[in-house]
């Protein structure tokens, strides 16, 4: 898992993925993004990667851990 | 008749005013009011360059001119610098800003008051998520000027005024204020009211620097593209008896402000801005009374801290510019032109480079070195700048104030994943900081061209140290033609042929080994000119009078020809 920055342009994504979700509902904005991260881990393809990606979102800082 | 009085053009809830100022303030000079010429004549004037609004825009653009030897008159509604009761506007000030203070001449003064920076730190809660600092990147460290100075505008202003009064052509008229603007194709005429009377000027040339409540957006019917915000913010200028550290500091959520945004920052006289991000709906009013103030900064710096306040202004910020930045004779330029968030420094330092940019050109085409299309090219440069600033700093008020839901949802993934990955530093966002703009749409510029020249060091063929501005000064308005390395016996004569027959000051750059066969000609051992001008490879760069290269090439043939030409907007023959 890479974690140093390798975005061409950090801000335009952002402003994108902020943009993409405007108008939406709660539910709607979930769909979207379930549907982007299934996309995105499409591009990644490797399986060790994937792993370890889905691990660190878990894992947040100060050690507590998501979806308590 | 409409007036510039404060108020009169807030045509949104939203205003960068200062109505609810309190605090002891800051001591401003005053200048005094002479009563114009006209009034006694009762005959209008004609000028060929009129300038309206006498804040850091105006008096930027009058001292270029001046200092291009163009005569010109400015009027301002006031009798001072800094607007009263407000005095605190812009601080921070950037690296090409300075380089063009530099070029004016004030820039020691600036350094001598102003506080240097370099290091930034942004904070989310109790944690640092991430620090920069601005010396250690490359794209900084080569001028003469440092990344930032900070400084309150109104010193900045000031030392203009007194740099004007030196340097002649422009004529400083106080208390001066616009009433009404009509034109036709030939001249722009101007209504002036005074405390002695009212009168008329005439001008060739009309540039409105008076902010963003000027009224010329009405009387010229400009269109207008704007973005709506609730974000209110609360400043309090102020000194203490214990200092933090010269480093700018952000929050993003500070425990001691709700959780919404701080800014801290050090200026000149040891006065510390602290910024405070207030909730959408407070009160100005409220927010700003001095006890409420005075709670506010015990929660940051604790209550044993003593604290005097020097200023406190609540804000809220527009987003917007004008479509078109000419209008006929008339010119919009700085806060007349377009306003953002003060996230990054693209305020003031945008209007100083909107100055800078229109200078050379008006001086070209008074002197009748230009035709009068090369003003377009002010809208080409000048606009894209704008609307590249624009949108710059609205991701980052999208940013410090997302909308409830998936865009806070978004922000808070952000920050945990900012504390615990490197990745995700690049995507806080709590301010780009300003950088001179590229120009890649304008008719005057090449594709090699439209950069920024910053102003770095070189030696002069009598050994002495120079730097770009001297190269700059010395060719004043004309344009300046580096030629870099050994160039034949040939080659030096069609410079020659050039320089005389075209507005242009052609100068060999001789790198550490080479020979010198110019008779101007400067030394640049470490390739830091070459550099500076984006021309590694390329054997010449066309350098304007605003340090922004028009083109590179590779050969001093028919096509450096060309370009020049084209960056004058004239063809070669007629000039």
């Amino acid at each position: 898992m890479k974690t140093d920055a390798q975005f061409e342009d950090a801000d335009g994504f952002y402003e994108q993925l902020i943009d993409a979700h405007q108008g939406l509902s709660r539910e709607e904005s979930e769909v979207l993004n379930a549907r982007l991260i299934l996309l995105l881990a499409n591009q990644i393809g490797n399986s060790a990667v994937l792993s370890e990606c889905i691990r660190a979102a878990r894992h947040l800082p100060g050690g507590g851990k998501t979806g308590r | 008749m409409a007036s510039l009085k404060s108020g009169d053009y807030a045509n949104t809830a939203f205003t960068n005013g200062y109505e609810f100022t309190q605090g002891s303030g800051y001591a401003l000079p005053e200048y005094p009011f002479v009563a114009p010429p006209e009034i006694a004549s009762g005959q209008p004037s004609q000028h060929a360059v009129v300038i309206i609004g006498g804040g850091i825009t105006g008096l930027t653009l009058a001292a270029c001119l001046a200092q291009h030897g163009v005569d010109a008159v400015l009027l301002d509604e006031d009798n001072t610098v800094g607007v009263k009761g407000a005095s605190s506007r812009g601080i921070c000030y950037t690296q090409k800003s300075l380089e063009i203070f530099e070029r004016l001449g004030i820039y020691p003064r600036i350094a001598n008051k102003g506080i240097q920076w370099s290091v930034g730190r942004t904070f989310a809660g109790d944690d640092e998520v991430y620090s920069f600092d601005l010396r250690t990147q490359s794209g900084y460290n080569l001028s003469r000027q440092p990344p930032f100075i900070n400084i309150q505008q109104f010193y900045i202003e000031g030392y203009l005024v007194e740099r004007i009064m030196e340097l002649g052509h422009v004529e400083l008229r106080w208390n001066n204020r616009v009433t009404a603007f009509s034109q036709n194709g030939q001249l722009a005429t101007l209504k002036v009211s005074t405390p002695a009377g009212d009168y008329t000027l005439q001008a060739r040339h009309v540039i409105d620097a008076t902010g963003s409540r000027t009224p010329f957006r009405e009387w010229v019917g400009a269109s207008v593209t704007a973005r709506k915000g609730d974000d209110r913010w609360c400043i309090a200028d102020v000194r203490f008896t214990r200092r933090p550290p010269t480093e700018r500091h952000t929050w993003i959520e500070a425990p001691f402000n709700d959780n919404r945004a701080v800014w801290q920052h050090l200026m000149g006289d040891e006065v510390w801005r602290i910024d405070y991000q207030m909730a959408p709906n407070a009160d100005p009013e409220y927010v700003s009374r001095e006890d409420v103030v005075r709670e506010r900064l015990a929660r940051q710096f604790g209550k044993d801290t003593e604290v005097e306040i020097v200023w406190v202004g609540p804000y809220a910020y527009r987003s917007e510019y004008v479509d078109r930045m000419r209008h006929g004779r008339l010119f919009f330029m700085g806060d007349s032109a377009k306003v953002v968030s003060p996230f990054g420094a693209r305020g003031g330092n945008t209007g100083v480079a909107d100055a800078d940019n229109l200078a050379w050109k008006l001086a070209a085409v008074l002197r009748g070195q230009a035709p009068e299309s090369l003003l377009d090219s002010y809208h080409d440069e000048r606009h894209q700048a704008a609307v590249e600033n624009v949108r710059v700093t609205n991701r980052t008020a999208r940013f410090l104030r997302p909308a409830d839901g998936i865009e806070r949802v978004f922000r808070n993934a952000t920050l945990s994943l900012a504390r615990q990955h490197p990745f995700a530093r690049s995507l806080v966002n709590t301010g780009r900081m300003a950088v001179a703009n590229t120009y890649t749409q304008s008719a005057v510029c090449d594709t090699s061209g439209g950069r920024s020249v910053q102003n770095v060091a070189l030696r002069f063929a009598d050994g002495s140290a120079g730097c770009v501005n001297d190269l700059l000064r010395w060719a004043g308005s004309r344009m300046l033609l580096l030629v870099f390395g050994d160039i034949a016996a040939t080659t030096a004569s069609r410079l020659r042929a050039l320089s005389t027959s075209a507005p242009l000051l052609a100068v060999q750059v001789v790198s550490r080994n080479g020979r010198a066969t110019a008779r101007e000609h400067v030394r640049d051992p470490e390739g830091h000119l070459q550099g500076a001008c984006h021309a590694a490879g390329a054997s010449w760069a066309l350098v304007r009078p605003d340090a922004y290269v028009a083109a590179t090439g590779t050969a001093v043939d028919a096509r450096l020809v060309r370009q020049l030409s084209r960056a004058m907007a004239t063809p070669l023959e007629t000039a």
